[in-house]
């Protein structure tokens, strides 16, 4: 029998495609915007990622990444002498104003790695080297900041031009590939002790404290210890990331925004599902009447009311989820929005789809269970 | 030739719950013979249509007996009467109720699909039962494709092709001209002749009447009486 239902499924054309289009909108609204808002969060730990420390110490007031509170510079050498740790870096970072050769000016987030080891150094250099940020001076810049500090969008910043960060004189000696900040604003990398010229001078400069555990030692355990022996706060790449995230959730308005939306997806997906497929089968209700009457059993025939949900499920999740990954494609070769798919979130969205064709599905089969088969038999 | 194919002894049923409530069916005893064409007649709201219901078993009875080749209906559960239907009753309605979204051969090969048969089995039967009433041209057809007449046949193929005992039809001609109701009476007629058969027609049809062997009188809820038109013998209850 399920050959024949779906026949009587496909065969109402225009109930179909309205299921289908019903289920493919809400799972193509649920996937995509779950996406972008975990691309949000991701660029919310961006910095984390584009500077590739395995633990990071900072004050214990600190509560996610983007958060500023100095150290002592003292804090390094206390960081340096706890058991386990292999290397320790000093590292700043913040917010920083430059100015254009024009006269005009924009936020950068700048990056101040330690000299000596490039601990924290971008992953990947597309363009000029790493060593010349050791000259006076020198700044590398992302690829994003290559092209917003430009004035003409038709030739980005490259290697030798020179700008001012905070009256000082930045010359580019190098391009890097990085994650987009949550800010929006672009990544400029310099030496520790050249970022220190740059950033105003405070009492305490040094932001946190990049550190590498010894061969053979957990970082997670490392982390614990420096945490221990200093009085600071350690973590790992992950557990900083996790803790950020966190933060933005608790914090902003940013998961209630995209939950809304995700939400509305899924109640429209229910609605016009459930209303759609529900007139579907009261408008064959003489039909599957006279299919009881010959004899089919509820159960066949609620065996074949589900067959049907689950084939426009099925069909409206995968041309969702396909439409979803194709605006996925297009934005991240833009850069924006952010978008991150993890594997986690089709999934999610298959049983957010799942649950609306049972929805579906149980409105018809309790009507064709209360259904009396002599109904057939009235005029 | 003379065994009893359906029986109903005392049957009552009602519909409604109080001061609302209608008896349709009062005491009402029935007998239906193999190897007949027995037709239920009667003025609208008479119950010939519920009667029909409580024999085909799409419809409990409140009190009484309902048997069918010596099944007791009444005492089975509704598993077994779907069970019962499925494999010993034959469908054949007014509007014909076939499913529009399926060929001829699809609808046809239904009940057997119902039983458990695979789709290329039935669909062989079904072409053949098709031939048998003059559509085998039209197997690939949508009953929107084909006239009033040709669905009522395409309707009579699926009441037959699973070899029920039993034909219950209701009003099969009422929306056929007198050429395509003659020949949908034909047929039944023709099944009618197998002495393991019995076709029960509800109808107001005057113009088949001439097909009966016996024709069932109810009034008001009960079997008035029963003749056969041919010798004109009638037996009041």
């Amino acid at each position: 029998m399920n050959d024949l239902a779906l026949k009587m499924l496909l065969g109402d054309r225009a109930k179909y495609i309205m299921l289908v289009s019903g289920l493919t909108f809400a799972s193509l609204l649920m996937t995509e915007q779950a996406a972008i808002f975990c691309g949000i969060m991701q660029w919310s730990g961006s910095t984390l990622d584009n500077v590739g420390a395995p633990i990071w110490v900072v004050d214990p007031m600190v509560e996610q990444v983007n958060d500023t509170e100095a150290l002592r510079d003292t804090d390094l050498h206390r960081v340096r002498s706890v058991e386990g740790v292999a290397w320790a870096a000093p590292f700043y970072q913040g917010v920083l104003r430059t100015r254009m050769r024009d006269g005009s000016f924009k936020f950068v987030q700048l990056v101040g790695i330690d000299a000596a080891t490039f601990a924290g150094a971008p992953a990947e250099v597309v363009e000029g080297d790493l060593n010349q940020l050791r000259l006076p001076n020198t700044v590398i810049l992302d690829e994003y900041g290559a092209q917003k500090l430009s004035r003409d969008p038709a030739r980005p910043i490259a290697v030798g031009d020179s700008f001012e960060i905070n009256d000082h004189e930045a010359r580019v000696v190098g391009i890097c590939r990085t994650r987009m900040s949550f800010s929006g604003n672009p990544y400029v990398f310099t030496t520790y002790d050249q970022a220190l010229q740059y950033a105003p001078g405070t009492r305490k400069m040094l932001s946190c404290v990049l550190v590498g555990a010894a061969e053979g030692k957990e970082p997670a355990a490392v982390a614990r210890r420096i945490g221990q022996a200093t009085g600071l706060k350690a973590y790992t790449r992950d557990e900083f990331f996790w803790l950020t995230v966190w933060w933005f959730i608790e914090n902003t308005g940013i998961p209630v925004a995209f939950g809304a939306t995700v939400l509305l997806g899924f109640v429209v997906g229910l609605a016009i599902s459930s209303q759609t497929f529900y007139s579907f089968v009261l408008e064959n209700l003489r039909n599957l009447g006279a299919l009881k009457a010959m004899g089919a059993s509820d159960r066949v025939l609620a065996r074949m009311v589900m067959l049907q949900t689950l084939t426009v499920g099925l069909i409206g999740y995968g041309c969702g989820v396909g439409l979803a990954s194709l605006f996925g494609m297009v934005v991240l070769r833009k850069g924006m929005p952010p978008f991150f798919l993890p594997w986690q979130l089709p999934l999610l969205t298959l049983g957010a789809v799942l649950f609306i064709c049972w929805m579906a599905a149980s409105l018809g089969i309790r009507k064709i269970r209360q259904l009396e088969p002599a109904v057939v038999f009235r005029g | 030739m003379n065994r009893i194919a359906v029986r109903t002894s005392c049957v009552c049923k009602g519909f409604g719950e109080g001061e609302s409530r209608t008896e349709v069916l009062k005491e009402v005893n029935f007998e239906a013979q193999m190897g007949e064409l027995l037709m239920l007649v009667g003025p609208s709201g008479c119950g010939k249509t519920t009667l029909l219901s409580v024999i085909a078993g799409t419809l409990g009875v409140d009190r009484g007996e309902v048997e069918v080749f010596d099944s007791p209906l009444h005492r089975l559960q509704t598993k077994e009467v779907t069970q019962f239907r499925a494999s010993n009753i034959g469908f054949i309605f007014q509007q014909y109720n076939l499913i529009p979204t399926l060929n001829c051969i699809e609808n046809v090969s239904v009940p057997l699909r119902i039983q458990g048969a695979t789709a290329a089995d039935a669909e062989d039967k079904a072409a053949a039962m098709l031939e048998t009433v003059g559509l085998g041209k039209r197997i690939r057809h949508r009953p929107n494709m084909l006239s009033g007449g040709q669905q009522q046949r395409v309707a009579i193929a699926r009441a037959l092709v699973h070899d029920p005992k039993l034909i219950i039809c209701d009003e099969p001609t009422a929306a056929l001209d007198s050429e395509n109701g003659a020949r949908v009476m034909e047929i039944l007629r023709g099944v009618a002749a197998r002495p393991d058969r019995c076709v029960i027609i509800v109808t107001h049809d005057n113009r088949i009447f001439r097909y009966a062997d016996r024709m069932t009188h109810m009034e008001d809820g009960r079997i008035h009486h029963t003749d056969n038109p041919e010798t004109g013998a009638m037996e009041r209850q």
